[in-house]
């Protein structure tokens, strides 16, 4: 029988797509609009830990020092040198890059636990450090920076909320396709190789630490990216933007969808952020209720609901077809 | 008054109370390799456990511990039982689940004490010695880390510390031979548990107890066990009061506002020089 | 069909089918609801929910004591409540949900900085009055000053940091300190803080003698403790109001010093709390209002304690009881709730809350101060048995 090029995930991502296109038109509020937007983004962000924690399996902690980099470059570079948006975006972009070069060079010799220090330890020293950094602001009598933030200067009065929804819909779309072009690439089986054994993978000839170095810049790149829409969406970049909280709900993310599938992270992210943040739900009962969720998920899929149901479908597909014979 | 002595000595039992924190995780993830996010909880556990017992006029800070380790166990135990265990093919998701249950417990902490900052009697110095105070609890979590860690270290060198380490290397070994490898997973789990609220107590009178008082202190014991290489015990010890001698002289002399900052750079420096930790060298194991 | 195109074709159906069971398009005329709805915008969960439920109970009381009274013309007030999570995104998401889906016709809050800062832009660009109540940082009167148009919606009742420097300052020219020490957190505001009472103190001629600033998440106090008392300053400002003061306090009185303190406020305030500390040396509390300053603050913290079972701090409490009394009071002046004519009521006018009388300068700021006809702030001292007012003199 012949196999699908994909696989049947695509079917319904697709389907999803088509939902999230159409979905402005059945009357959404300019607040739904907008948690769905940053949803958006947040789905990237998690996408692009995977593609170093899953695929390259380097656990960080420290993701969100990428996307922290690329916030605060939009904010510093437009407001305190008043460079126009896109130019500080592309600038953003290549810092957050960078970021994820240097970090790579730095973990690449580092093994598991180590890693997973390290980036814990660049991350919180960044937060640290723009917590207490102030900026003095050329225009008013007063700093930005520091817990208070920086403004973004986008240089156009207002977006409307549509623009931004489809915009940063379209951003996901093509983020999204990117990674899983990049997971099912030569690249990406190597990642997977080297996740599964780095004694193997050097065995067949590979340059681990390359593999690794590029793994970090990938994924830096695509937060980078994730970090440009936020800033311009949200119009502040803050201290928080490099924390320890957003580091790790990254990889939460990636636990719950499915560490290593792409889709699992992102998926998961769509889901949480809308149902927590735009629903309304008092306080209490929103961290209860994704607390329980997190812990639920887990327990009942191990490997993530998306890791699970491919777990699944490869052990069935081992022990022979339903139906089909052989 | 001798500000250089005192800060020294500030320094080293501010390194105490980090290794004291540290203990609890040092048996989790040095000698069963479970990361546990949820250890910050149990810190928090015990810190409230020390609250409500004063609150009702048991002042006694042995009560307070005793206490601490039991209802921490208990709920080491369930968390093991329920989720660690279950989960344990993945110990990723073990390590996230953990996370999960620190935030339920937030949000229960908060529901049940109120998010205001609670507070402690502190008690009066220990002794005053030539210009240096002795901090009461600084010396109290001194003694004890030292005992936590020892006890920790004679366990693992001694016969009925091996179960643990065999099935640290080889749960499959473990399990021929006869051990009930998940009891012994859940009750270490317990164990560990116990270790952080004992530690809580012991931290709380000279802090302050909020819900959220856990993820620093769950910060610096992933840094200090993981950073000293989780080989030899005592490392941790050695680590976490450099880290602390470190972290208060820079301080005094410098900057008090980058303290933080100079011990995660330090920490990434000695990551980068040895990328096995403080333990170094050692043979290099890729499965 | 098989396999894959199958699925791919009920995948469509399905999506069709989503969308046809999506919910209707939510009317977009507004229809006027019976109840006042104002919304509260605080921390209610992560590190800073302390200060966020402070402020939701105190702003509920306000509503509670403006519905006994018969409501604001005719109509009963009703709080809405988002949580802000102490997050710049969610803030101002939360604004827009409080705008755009419950209708609200303003909103107090929010508490941080960064927070306000988010809630403002959403606040304006939707047309509607926000009252701060307490953050205290520049740039938020600041764009009423550079922008008006956008930001005339923005009005700040807690004191900016420039007021609150003043009002400490006065108290300490009042106990002749002759130099003092600034201990706080390594954040941007507290460092605006120190600076703000050396240009006040400077007046006075009472010259700081020790600075610093600790780690806002791991703070090393004791090198910082010995620093301070080994400068032997009259009198030791502690700047942050979070709990690493109280810990702050315990260092330095453990350590032996009895150097008086003053504080900005917030955890120390908290009686249960000083209950634990120290009274080696004194300990000062600034506050915008406490039991004993006037009857309207007797009468306010009586019925917290009745209400809540605790004594308000006078800080995190209080400054929202009155931003949302004088939101209220505004619209009843106004004679409707129309966002132009609140606005222009409450630039002209004058509301008495709990902590005094508030008027707004042109830049929407309440006047407070030792200049300000009412809006003194006060400053007790702990006690064994209770707090003591020291401040304003009697």
């Amino acid at each position: 029988m012949k196999k699908p090029r994909f696989g049947k995930i695509p079917g319904v991502l697709v389907a999803g797509a088509g939902i999230l296109l159409l979905l402005p038109l059945a009357g959404l509020d300019v607040f739904l609009l907008d948690v769905l937007t940053i949803g958006f983004l947040t789905a990237v962000y998690a996408g692009s830990w995977d593609i170093v924690g899953g695929l390259a399996g380097q656990i960080s902690l420290g993701h969100a020092l990428f996307f922290g980099t690329a916030t605060y470059a939009c904010a510093l570079l437009t407001s305190l040198l008043g460079w126009p948006f896109p130019l500080a975006a592309g600038a953003a972009l290549l810092l957050s890059t960078a970021a994820g070069a240097a970090v790579g060079a730095l973990s690449a010799p580092l093994k598991g636990p180590f890693v997973a220090l390290l980036t814990l330890a660049l991350g919180e020293a960044a937060h640290e450090f723009f917590l207490g950094q102030t900026f003095f602001s050329p225009k008013g009598a007063y700093s930005w920076g520091g817990e208070g933030g920086i403004p973004v200067q986008l240089g156009i009065p207002s977006v409307s909320p549509w623009t931004a929804y489809y915009a940063a819909l379209a951003f996901l779309l093509l983020c999204t396709w990117i990674m899983l072009r990049i997971a099912r690439s030569e690249t990406g089986l190597i990642w997977t190789a080297l996740s599964g054994s780095e004694l193997s993978a050097r065995a067949s000839g590979v340059d681990i630490q390359r593999h690794k170095r590029l793994a970090f810049v990938v994924a830096a790149a695509l937060a980078g990216a994730a970090g440009v829409g936020y800033a311009a969406c949200v119009g502040r970049a803050t201290a928080d933007d490099f924390s320890l909280e957003l580091s790790f709900q990254a990889a939460t993310f990636a636990a719950v969808g499915g560490r290593g599938t792409i889709v699992g992270p992102i998926l998961a992210a769509l889901l949480f952020h809308p149902l927590l943040q735009g629903t309304g739900i008092p306080p209490a009962g929103r961290v209860l209720l994704y607390a329980l969720a997190l812990l639920i998920t887990l327990r009942f899929f191990p490997a993530g609901v998306a890791g699970t149901l491919r777990e699944r479908a490869r052990a069935r597909r081992m022990t022979g077809r339903k139906g089909n014979g052989r | 008054m001798n500000p250089i002595a005192q800060v020294l000595v500030d320094g080293i039992f501010t390194g105490a109370s980090y290794a004291l924190m540290a203990a609890g995780l040092a048996l989790i993830l040095g000698v069963v390799k479970v990361v546990n996010l949820s250890h910050g909880a149990f810190f928090t556990l015990g810190a409230y456990v020390a609250y409500v017992l004063e609150s009702r006029g048991v002042g006694n800070p042995l009560a307070a511990v005793l206490m601490a380790a039991v209802i921490a166990f208990a709920f080491g135990v369930f968390l093991g039982k329920s989720f660690i265990n279950p989960v344990r093919s993945h110990p990723f998701s073990v390590a996230v689940g953990s996370l999960g249950f620190a935030i339920l417990f937030e949000q229960a902490a908060q529901m049940l004490w109120g998010p205001h900052t609670l507070s402690i009697d502190l008690g009066a110095p220990i002794a005053v010695v030539g210009g240096v105070t002795l901090r009461r609890w600084g010396v109290i979590s001194f003694i004890v880390s030292l005992g936590l860690l020892g006890g920790l270290s004679l366990l693992l060198s001694r016969p009925w510390g091996l179960p643990l380490k065999l099935i640290a290397e080889d749960e499959e070994i473990a399990g021929s031979v006869g051990m009930d490898v998940e009891k012994i997973r859940y009750l270490t789990f317990g164990a560990a548990s116990s270790v952080a609220a004992v530690a809580g107590a012991l931290l709380a009178p000279a802090a302050t107890i909020t819900p959220t008082m856990g993820r620093v202190p769950l910060i610096l014991s992933l840094i200090v066990v993981i950073a000293s290489g989780m080989e030899k015990v005592w490392n941790i010890f050695f680590l976490a009061v450099g880290l602390g001698l470190l972290s208060n002289v820079s301080a005094y002399l410098f900057a008090p506002h980058w303290s933080y900052v100079l011990l995660l750079a330090v920490i990434c420096l000695l990551l980068v020089f040895r990328p096995k930790g403080l333990a170094g060298a050692g043979p290099v194991r890729d499965y | 069909m098989t396999g894959p195109l199958r699925f791919r074709f009920l995948a469509f159906v399905f999506a069709a089918i989503s969308l046809a069971c999506a919910p209707p398009a939510s009317a977009e005329t507004p229809s006027p609801h019976p109840n006042l709805r104002i919304g509260i915008l605080a921390p209610l969960s992560g590190p800073f929910a302390s200060g966020g439920s402070s402020f939701l109970e105190a702003a509920t009381l306000a509503v509670e004591q403006a519905n006994e009274g018969g409501g604001i013309l005719g109509r009963r007030v009703e709080l809405v409540v988002a949580d802000s999570q102490g997050r710049v995104e969610t803030a101002k998401s939360e604004a827009m949900r409080l705008i755009s889906r419950e209708k609200v016709f303003g909103i107090v809050g929010a508490y941080l900085s960064e927070e306000t800062i988010g809630a403002i832009e959403a606040a304006t660009a939707a047309r509607r009055i926000l009252v701060v109540p307490v953050a205290a940082t520049a740039e938020i009167t600041d764009g009423v000053r550079r922008d008006y148009p956008r930001y005339r919606y923005v009005f700040r009742v807690s004191y900016s940091i420039p007021q609150w420097a003043a009002m400490m300052a006065e108290f300490l020219r009042q106990k002749q300190a002759r130099t003092y020490a600034f201990v706080g957190a390594g954040i941007r505001w507290n460092r605006e803080l120190a600076g703000a009472l050396k240009t006040a103190l400077s007046v006075h001629k009472i010259v700081p003698v020790y600075e610093a600033f600790y780690s806002p998440r791991n703070p090393a106090f004791e090198p910082v403790a010995v620093a301070a008392a080994a400068a032997a300053p009259d009198f030791l400002v502690l700047g942050d109001p979070g709990k690493n003061s109280v810990v702050f306090v315990k260092r330095i009185r453990e350590g032996g010093s009895k150097i008086p303190i003053l504080s900005v406020g917030g955890s120390l305030g908290d009686a249960r709390v000083a209950a634990s500390l120290p009274l080696s040396g004194p300990l000062y509390v600034q506050a915008a209002a406490w039991k004993g300053t006037s009857e309207a603050a007797t009468r306010y913290v009586a019925a917290f304690e009745k209400r809540f079972g605790y004594t308000p701090v006078g800080y995190s409490d209080t400054l929202p009881h009155d931003a949302m009394t004088v939101l209220l009071s505004a619209i009843r002046a106004a004679g409707r709730p129309d966002t132009d004519s609140v606005i222009s009521a409450l630039e002209k006018g004058a509301f008495p809350g709990v902590a005094g009388t508030y008027r707004f300068d042109a830049s929407h700021q309440a006047a407070w101060g030792p200049g300000s006809p009412d809006l003194h702030g006060t400053v007790i001292q702990w006690e064994k048995d209770g707090a003591r007012i020291v401040f304003p003199r009697r």
